[in-house]
């Protein structure tokens, strides 16, 4: 306490200009140099997903590929390296040959085959220049589990860099598309944030749409067309339970319920229903199974999303004359248009950040990704394909994945980072639409 | 960072296998249509039908990796044979914190701010002291430490307070024969080396109202010498240290990066030590 104060003192009597200041007031944006160097073995061993020298070179490969994909860094070709990490390394790297390659960072550690048959995979960063650990994390799963481990690293070097929450072990619920326009089979899929781990979860008996993870993760609702009548409902993970949500005949509303999300407390599910041909936005309470009417314009009121706290729900309307996207209470209250311009605004999701909405632009015969922010201020046009739509974002509202349709050609799953500037395309089996990104897993 | 909680999600059904199942869920989605018939003559209904129960989700365990040492300094020579760090599954004790005892830096030393020296900065709008509005201000003395603590001691001290008056003294009759204009013009080289090698992270929420002040102490041939540390940053609060963090790094690792800097040897005295001040506002 006292040296600080003394050295105030010494510089306060002292003109200021013995030190040399500098001010910077730009930088460059470029994805961070990072190496990313197979995983040494802790110890020669083997599990039912390989050896474990085997395993270090996957889960480098998903650890690199993961961070490549978020736009903010670049993994530096494994054949450019100069040197490779031995066990003994991972706690010792050797700066100076990873300086030489201009990594900025290091990702390493190893992996061991535990006596359970399960895996050990321990995880390291090192900031290469400054020659320090920035964080390490070990991670105990299956032999099968392997993947989600790396996944589990890669987010933990993602945060510690970026000091923003990670994504990368995460998965999408999307619709598959097979067959002809006029008999096309759609089927409920899910996989992996990176494509990996590909199911079907339906088997394109009934037409699905939709489709919406809760928070929990363990849900997911989606519309389907199953028993001719189109409705919303939900599917339990892992129990096999699907539920739909119906109602009575002699009851007052006998329309069709679509375009569900569910609230972030996961406790009320948001959805558009079509009663005597007018379509406007409900909440159901999923305790007590109570009905709430939200909106009740002479429109179709569509696409509801809340906002990350819940108080707010952003959806789209045409009550203006074409469709455009509206603002209002969690209770309907203070309904209010946020999108002009040139063209047609749908679809709108609020980014779990709150800070920005992405939705779909028409305009022009063209689709395209836009975000503004909830104020409507701020747009700005994020992808540029013939036909871009159905945006869902990361569970850190740092990149938006959306369905690309080529002219004439099948829908495929792309993601862009909220920035812009890196596009990819998803791996699917078979056309893809509709994504819908999951929390990140516990 | 080395939370030994379980996150591990339950381990739930393995799902029969989806294709062949596809006949029987066939058959059940008929009977379900069934049963639907009924039920939708009732009130608010929960019909169920059943699809393939989907979760390989495999449990992740969170252990500590901690009985290995951190690297927080360059590596010695000889180390003893470093313990294996696959610890068992079992959560193993909290980590001996490798804290080096609060380095001692003059933190925030309480600068006389804006030079009296009218630095002609070309672009630079002049900022009277960094504000710190922040309804909840993090404590930037700890964010500094935190940053500090992780780096490898300096080989040269820092600062104490004899070096400090013998700089300011050395400083002063040469600072009143400077030009002004040399002055500016170093640190505009300076600004022109550096500023290529600092990628700040731009897309984080909070970066447009985040600065970080960092002091760097060099050799005669450019080199920075020790590690360049943390001297001052606005725009924190309670919520982004972690962020505040990452970009105090990423200002930390420019200096490093772009060593060694060339800049004229006569003016050397005026630049062996630097405090530079990366604000990104206006690149966003």
């Amino acid at each position: 306490m006292r040296i600080p104060l003394l050295c105030g003192a010494l510089l306060l009597a002292a003109p200021a200009a013995a030190q040399l200041r500098v001010d910077i007031n730009s930088g460059i944006s470029q994805p961070m140099p990072i190496a990313v160097p197979s995983f040494p073995a802790a110890a020669p061993g083997t599990t039912a997903a390989g050896t474990t020298d085997e395993l270090g070179q996957r889960i480098a490969e998903v650890i690199a590929n993961d961070l490549r994909s978020s736009g903010l860094f670049r993994p530096i070709a494994q054949a450019a390296f100069t040197t490779q990490v031995s066990n003994a390394d991972v706690l010792r790297p050797q700066f100076a040959a990873w300086r030489t390659v201009a990594a900025q960072a290091l990702v390493t550690g190893n992996v061991t085959a535990n006596p359970d048959g399960g895996i050990t995979l321990a995880c390291y960063a090192y900031d290469v220049f400054a020659g320090v650990e920035l964080t390490r994390q070990g991670f105990v799963t299956t032999a099968a589990g392997w993947r989600r481990a790396a996944h589990k690293c890669a987010d933990l070097v993602y945060s510690r860099l970026t000091g923003e929450t990670g994504y990368f072990d995460s998965r999408i619920v999307y619709i598959s598309e097979t067959g002809p326009r006029s008999k096309r089979i759609k089927r409920l899929a899910v996989m992996d944030q990176d494509g990996a781990g590909h199911r079907f979860l339906t088997s394109g008996q009934n037409l699905v749409l939709t489709p919406r993870f809760s928070p929990s993760q363990q849900q997911i609702t989606y519309m389907s067309f199953e028993g001719n009548r189109p409705r919303v409902w939900l599917y339990t993970l892992g129990t096999a339970r699907q539920e739909a949500i119906s109602q009575s005949s002699a009851g007052q509303f006998q329309g069709m319920s679509f375009a569900p999300r569910f609230s972030p407390d996961g406790r009320t599910l948001v959805f558009s229903m079509a009663v005597n041909g007018n379509t406007d936005i409900y909440t159901l309470d999923l305790g007590s199974k109570r009905l709430a009417r939200l909106t009740s314009q002479p429109g179709i009121e569509t696409s509801p999303s809340f906002s990350p706290d819940g108080s707010r729900i952003v959806f789209e309307s045409d009550r203006g004359g074409s469709q455009q996207l509206y603002i209002m209470g969690a209770d309907g209250s203070g309904q209010q248009r946020i999108s002009f311009g040139d063209g047609r605004a749908a679809s709108p999701v609020w980014s779990p950040r709150g800070d920005l909405i992405a939705f779909t632009r028409f305009g022009g015969g063209r689709f395209a990704i836009n975000v503004m922010r909830p104020d409507g201020g701020g747009e700005r046009q994020l992808t540029n394909g013939y036909q871009d739509e159905s945006a869902t974002w990361s569970p850190n509202g740092r990149v938006i994945m959306f369905q690309r349709s080529a002219r004439g050609g099948s829908p495929a799953l792309w993601s862009v980072d909220v920035s812009g500037q890196t596009e990819r395309r998803l791996p699917t089996p078979l056309g893809a639409s509709d994504p819908a990104w999951s929390p990140l897993l516990d | 960072m080395t939370s030994s909680g379980t996150l591990a999600a339950a381990r739930l059904p393995q799902p029969p296998p989806v294709r062949g199942s596809e006949g029987r869920a066939l058959a059940l989605a008929g009977a379900a249509h069934v049963v639907l018939l009924v039920a939708l003559s009732f009130g608010w209904q929960w019909t169920s039908t059943p699809l393939p129960a989907v979760d390989e989700i495999m449990p992740v365990e969170f252990v500590d990796i901690a009985d290995a040492p951190r690297v927080t300094q360059p590596p010695e020579p000889s180390i003893e044979a470093a313990p294996q760090e696959t610890s068992a599954p079992e959560p193993t004790p909290p980590e001996p914190a490798p804290e080096p005892e609060p380095a001692p830096v003059p933190d925030p030393v309480p600068m006389p701010e804006p030079a009296p020296k009218p630095e002609p900065k070309p672009q630079a709008k002049p900022k009277p002291a960094p504000p710190k509005p922040e309804p909840k201000p993090l404590d930037t003395q700890t964010l500094s430490n935190l940053i500090n603590k992780a780096l490898p001691k300096a080989p040269t001290k820092p600062l104490n307070t004899s070096d400090l008056a013998k700089t300011i003294q050395a400083a002063q009759p040469k600072n009143a024969a400077i030009d002004p204009r040399a002055a500016a013009t170093l640190a505009q080289a300076i600004r022109a080396q550096v500023a290529p090698c600092w990628n700040p992270p731009i897309g984080g929420a909070d970066v447009r109202k985040m600065t970080v002040l960092i002091g760097a102490e060099f050799l005669p041939d450019g080199s920075v010498t020790g590690t360049p540390r943390v001297l001052g940053q606005t725009g924190t609060s309670g919520q982004n240290g972690d962020y505040a963090r990452a970009f105090a790094e990423t200002a930390r690792r420019a200096v490093l990066r772009c060593s060694p800097l060339k800049l004229p040897a006569d003016l050397y005295p005026l630049w062996k030590s630097v405090e530079i001040n990366f604000d990104p506002e206006q690149m966003t």
